[in-house]
């Protein structure tokens, strides 16, 4: 499951936190990118990943580079290619944010409550430690509660 | 907030097969939704309107490193464009933005903290094939 943090300070220093996705995906996800991106590229972007570095485009089936994907979707990306760094979560949409909730590992840091409707379980950390929340509510009141 | 559009109550362009085409009902509209709506693709074909048209003003991740509140101080007149603007605003610039009556504003993003808004202020991203081209409008976030 994805762990969660809401305030930088508790990101352990030998964690690089990365806030803008968007480069951060052109310039080192972009090369990793193999069969297991197509998926999500199709989920999320509803575009089709046909060579490594091209889509087919939800909008009138043309042919862009993979830097045209959605923030969202190369949010999710870098989580799934990186799990052990720390990605911004404020620019995914809630179908990126559904997709991201079910990964089995990841992390991502968002100051305020960026949560879908479906989620199962996720890890919150802080510097008081870490603990696992299974339902929407509970992560939403921690996410709000100042510690 | 309900507030009137100071600068433009319609703004449309075209890129190739693409039309935007925007009518704005207050001076403060923000843009959502899902990821892969084509919110940045929109963002980039008004962007290019910069060049010719001096009312519009558009900022993004390549402006991260600068700051955005006295680019905005500095403005009169325009409809400031900001993509990206979960990460480009801070609560500081967001107050002077929902304060700002001499900007009118198209904020890409899905905080509306700070900004004083209301539904009002909410809107996401509608995409319609008409023939060959594809246009862009906005319609209020349910």
């Amino acid at each position: 499951m994805i762990t969660i943090f809401k305030n930088k300070k508790d990101i352990p220093l030998n964690k690089e936190y990365i806030e803008l996705n968007d480069i951060f995906f052109n310039q080192n996800t972009a090369t990793r990118l193999d069969g297991k991106a197509a998926k999500y590229i199709q989920l999320i972007d509803v575009s089709e990943l046909i060579s490594k570095y091209k889509i087919r485009s939800r909008f009138e089936d043309i042919t862009l580079n993979t830097d045209q994907l959605s923030t969202g979707c190369k949010t999710v990306l870098n989580i799934l290619y990186f799990p052990n760094k720390v990605f911004c979560l404020k620019e995914c949409g809630n179908n990126a944010l559904e997709i991201l909730y079910g990964f089995e590992e990841g992390y991502v840091y968002s100051d305020y409550a960026m949560i879908p409707f479906n989620m199962e379980r996720v890890k919150v950390q802080t510097s008081r430690g870490c603990k696992e929340i299974k339902d929407y509510e509970e992560l939403k009141e921690w996410w709000e509660n100042e510690e | 907030m309900k507030s009137k559009p100071v600068v433009m109550e319609h703004f449309s362009t075209v890129h190739t097969s693409f039309v935007v085409d925007f009518t704005f009902t207050n001076n403060i509209t923000i843009l959502m939704g899902d990821s892969g709506t084509g919110k940045t693709a929109t963002f980039s074909f008004i962007r290019e309107c910069m060049a010719v048209n001096p009312k519009i003003l558009c900022l993004d991740n390549y402006d991260y490193q600068k700051d955005v509140k006295e680019i905005i101080r500095q403005a009169e007149g325009k409809l400031i464009v900001i993509d990206n603007a979960d990460i480009l605003l801070n609560d500081n610039t967001r107050k002077y933005i929902s304060l700002d009556d001499r900007n009118q504003y198209l904020i890409i993003g899905r905080n509306p903290k700070n900004l004083f808004a209301t539904k009002e202020n909410l809107f996401e991203l509608a995409s319609e094939k008409v023939g060959e081209q594809t246009v862009f409008t906005i319609k209020p976030y349910i």
